[in-house]
């Protein structure tokens, strides 16, 4: 035994009694140890116990869809912490901001944390929806988890959303002004959704306790259940998307309705698509340890990242919210300010249509384009038009954005970017 | 495990290092706060001074931390005394900042004053620059020294502050040239301009006296007309703009606002009516005993008790409790003890004459900024068809029989004709002070308004 002292302090724990009674099956030596490792922990059990080589490629999803529930983990800590010193209060909020900032030990840090991972979320699932997009993984069997997915996605943004008000300071007060008018402007609906929202017609105290209500609780909860759906959909619809996957399996899926009139075994019921049907065996390896370190590697890369930023970069924090004195312009939050844009046009067609539409499309798009050529490969030449259209539709969505976010200045008129912010104060 | 999974060894080594050493720069600068240089070298200092051993240990155990002053009631928290530490220790009178001793604060107590109410800055920051209030996003930056005198404002009348002389002379300069013609304050004024009543929180005092001096070169298009002030007349008025922050002060800090004086005691005199039933000068009513020389009937304790409760010491006395504060009393006391001086007696208002009255009356509504002293006239107003300026109001006598001039000045102008229709229109108005000026006062205004046609002139049409 010629290992190092960690590992066999480790190993030692392991096989005490105590630890036998956590672990099971401790650090897995053999191939049929390392199945169980996966089979028989709680956290490890989410995922099959081989995985294709595939799957393992960095290029085949660039972990984006990990990356963002590693930030979704992250904002779940750091908001906790959060929680033990903001008050929803409109007297209060702005004052437990600079409390975090000036006096709560690595108060500042966790704040950034928050603010740069929420934000780093927002970019990174809608990177995963384009991911999965320009590698057609959308499609049958897998129709109904790209619908959890757009959800998933509006979910991230009605988070970001609804935290943005919570500093309670003029950046937090505008942006959500200008936000909740975005939504007013929705026909027959509109005004009613905004004074839900808002439970008034104007950002106030009311306003203030509904957005963290569904900040902390209602949003989280349900995002969290709908991520559990959604990795637990990625197993049962056959893994990851690849391009060699059998005609047979989408039958599989389809054909899970037994018939009736004969009794079934366990083993019988749990048929349909593993991630082994249809596979070579050779194609494949055990998770432990190819796919579980590639996960806490990854997972490593992420908390950096985002403590990197947090480190160096303060989150944004103005003057304290002032209802009569808007800045000009008040600008909703980046991932917005294309619907903001938009709406600068004509607040029906930039405000209601197009972001309605889009939404439309994308809970529909799996029903709609049904073919299954090109399935788990990138940009493939069968699906150039759809490949296409949603590139134009997400440049177009980023030049909007870049244009709200710097090209935009006092009463929305073109501006040169990065101007200094005009003079605080208006008429004296 | 197969050797292929060595690779990611060195990964988990680097990627682990990396978020070990962020942590530990997160960790260090959190430990590290710039407040505790400034706390060591109190210690230290305290640690240098200390005569006995006794005194020695107890400054070497004295922890590090952040000290605060919660001041719930004026919704602010004050750190400031985590760095300047020796406030109210005057053995450290002269020491450099952040360690001197701050005079002259028996009146107004740290603990329950803070700092922020009267430097401004940012009470909650631990940080030079953040607690100072000279970062982006904090609007209320500490007062430069020579204006923190702006602050006694906030709660006390500027003019009954004997501790803030350049305060009381800016509210007579503002009231002098006339500034309320067109902002008001304190919800008396006119309209041609804005409000000033939160001017203070919103503008820096270089902001103002550039304002004053030259409107339109920091508020373009502004028609206000640029004002003359010699240097201490504009050090004062800035002082008091600066003063005028809108903040109201509750509870305790409320009932401290009246500082005694005699002047304090003439307006509280004037506004409660006293002289509805006592009578100065042989003026007045006579339901209550004349007031002239109650000074030498009565001592002053006895004074200050009759006004805190009438009962009290005169049982059975006619004169209600007006419920007035230790202060209040003392200020109406000290007032009465000075009536011997006639001067006194006779600025009353309710003693003066029409004229008088009226003459006052123009000065408190401002009408002198844009139509001059005395209504003289002379202020600019481009553009106007008046000779591009505002209108004197010297032989007003001449051209309106006085309902016909009340109802002038309660209906006002809001069009003024311009010279040239092309140009843009005359900027200042004469606005309606219905509402805002008193029947009772309009009578005055006209009379005092009728007054200033010269004498013997009447004969010369």
């Amino acid at each position: 035994m010629n290992a190092p002292l960690p590992k066999r302090l480790w190993q030692w724990f392991v096989r005490s009694r105590v630890g036998r009674s956590v672990f099971r099956v401790g650090l897995p030596e053999s191939n049929l140890e390392r199945s169980q490792a996966m089979v028989s922990s709680f956290l490890l059990h989410l995922q099959p116990a081989k995985v294709s080589r595939h799957a393992l490629k960095a290029g085949t999803t660039l972990g984006l869809g990990l990356i963002s529930l590693y930030l979704f983990l992250i904002l779940i800590g750091t908001g906790l912490l959060l929680m033990f010193y903001y008050v929803p209060s409109t007297d209060r909020a702005y004052d437990a901001m600079k409390d975090l900032q000036f006096v709560v030990s690595a108060g500042l840090v966790v704040r950034n944390m928050h603010r740069w991972a929420a934000h780093l979320m927002v970019l990174f699932v809608l990177l995963h929806l384009c991911r999965v997009f320009f590698t057609g993984a959308y499609k049958r069997p897998r129709e109904f988890n790209w619908l959890i997915g757009t959800a998933l996605f509006l979910l991230t943004l009605g988070l970001s959303f609804t935290g943005y008000l919570l500093p309670w300071d003029q950046l937090a007060f505008w942006a959500i002004t200008v936000g909740t008018n975005i939504a007013g402007y929705a026909p027959v609906v509109g005004p009613r959704l905004k004074f839900l929202l808002l439970g008034g017609n104007v950002v106030g105290q009311e306003a203030l306790i509904r957005f963290y209500a569904l900040h902390v609780i209602v949003l989280p909860a349900v995002a969290g259940l709908l991520v559990a759906i959604h990795l637990w959909r990625v197993r049962k619809d056959g893994g990851l998307s690849r391009p060699d996957e059998p005609a047979d399996l989408v039958e599989q899926v389809e054909q899970s309705r037994l018939p009736t009139n004969k009794t079934y075994g366990l083993m019988e019921l749990a048929r349909g698509t593993t991630p082994l049907v249809g596979r070579n065996p050779e194609d494949d390896v055990f998770s432990w340890p190819h796919l579980v370190f590639r996960e806490v590697l990854l997972f490593l890369a992420v908390v950096a990242v985002v403590m990197f930023l947090a480190v160096f970069w303060n989150a944004p924090l103005e003057q304290v919210a002032n209802p009569v004195h808007p800045p000009n312009p008040a600008k909703a939050p980046w991932y917005f300010l294309g619907l903001q844009e938009l709406v600068s046009y004509s607040a029906f067609w930039g405000g209601v249509v197009v972001p309605g539409l889009l939404v439309a499309v994308l809970v529909l798009l799996p029903y709609l384009d049904r073919g299954r050529a090109g399935v788990g490969r990138w940009f493939a030449r069968e699906r150039v038009v759809a490949n296409t259209v949603f590139a134009l539709c997400l440049a177009a969505a980023i030049v909007l954005t870049v244009i709200g976010s710097l090209f935009r200045g006092p009463n929305w008129s073109w501006q040169v970017p990065w101007q200094p912010p005009p003079a605080a104060g208006g008429e004296p | 495990m197969d050797g292929s999974m060595r690779k990611f060894y060195g990964g988990f080594t680097a990627l682990g290092l990396l978020v070990g050493v962020l942590v530990i720069v997160a960790y260090y600068r959190d430990q590290h706060r710039e407040w505790m240089i400034y706390q060591r070298r109190y210690l230290q200092e305290e640690v240098r001074r200390a005569a006995t051993p006794p005194q020695r240990v107890l400054a070497e155990r004295t922890p590090i931390q952040i000290r605060q002053i919660l001041l719930p009631e004026l919704g602010r928290v004050d750190r400031c005394t985590t760095c300047h530490l020796a406030v109210e220790d005057p053995s450290y009178g002269g020491y450099p900042q952040p360690l001197a001793y701050h005079p002259l604060h028996d009146q107004h107590p740290f603990d329950r004053f803070g700092c922020t109410i009267c430097h401004r800055g940012q009470g909650r920051a631990t940080t030079v620059a953040a607690a100072h209030g000279h970062v982006p996003h904090w609007d209320a930056p500490m007062l430069p020294l020579k204006y923190t005198e702006a602050s006694c404002g906030q709660c006390h009348q500027a003019a009954d502050n004997p501790a803030a002389p350049a305060l009381a002379r800016g509210e007579q300069v503002f009231e002098a040239s006339g500034c309320r013609g067109c902002h008001k304050l304190g919800g008396v004024g006119g309209v041609v301009g804005p409000d000033l009543d939160k001017v203070g929180a919103r503008r820096s005092p270089e902001w103002l006296k550039a304002h004053f001096l030259a409107p339109a070169t920091v508020t373009p298009g502004s028609g206000m007309p640029p004002q003359k002030f010699s240097a201490p007349d504009l050090e004062a008025i800035t002082l008091f703009m600066l003063s005028q922050t809108g903040e109201t002060v509750p509870g305790f800090y409320a009932s401290m606002k009246v500082i005694p004086s005699a002047a304090v005691g003439r307006r509280l005199f004037q506004q409660k009516g006293c002289i509805g039933c006592h009578s100065l000068n042989g003026q007045g009513g006579k339901i209550g005993p004349a007031l002239d020389d109650v000074g030498l009937r009565r001592s002053p304790e006895w004074m200050v008790a009759h006004f805190r409760d009438p009962q009290a010491v005169s049982p059975g006395t006619v004169m209600p409790r007006f419920g007035f504060t230790e202060g209040e009393a003392r200020a109406l006391t000290d007032f009465l003890l000075h009536l011997r001086d006639q001067q006194v007696a006779l600025s009353l208002p309710s003693l003066m004459g029409p004229v008088e009255r009226g003459r006052e009356v123009f000065r408190t509504y401002g009408c002198i900024g844009c139509h001059g002293p005395d209504g003289k006239g002379g202020v600019p107003n481009p553009n106007a068809k008046t000779a591009e300026q505002v209108p004197a109001l010297t032989y007003v006598a001449d051209g309106y029989t006085k309902a016909e001039l009340a109802k002038r000045i309660l209906g006002g102008q809001r069009d003024i004709t311009p010279l040239d229709p092309k140009r843009p229109p005359p900027p200042l108005y004469m606005p309606a002070w219905g509402g805002i000026i008193k029947e009772a006062e309009v009578d005055d205004l006209v009379a005092y308004l009728f007054s200033l046609k010269p004498k013997g002139e009447d004969l010369g049409f």
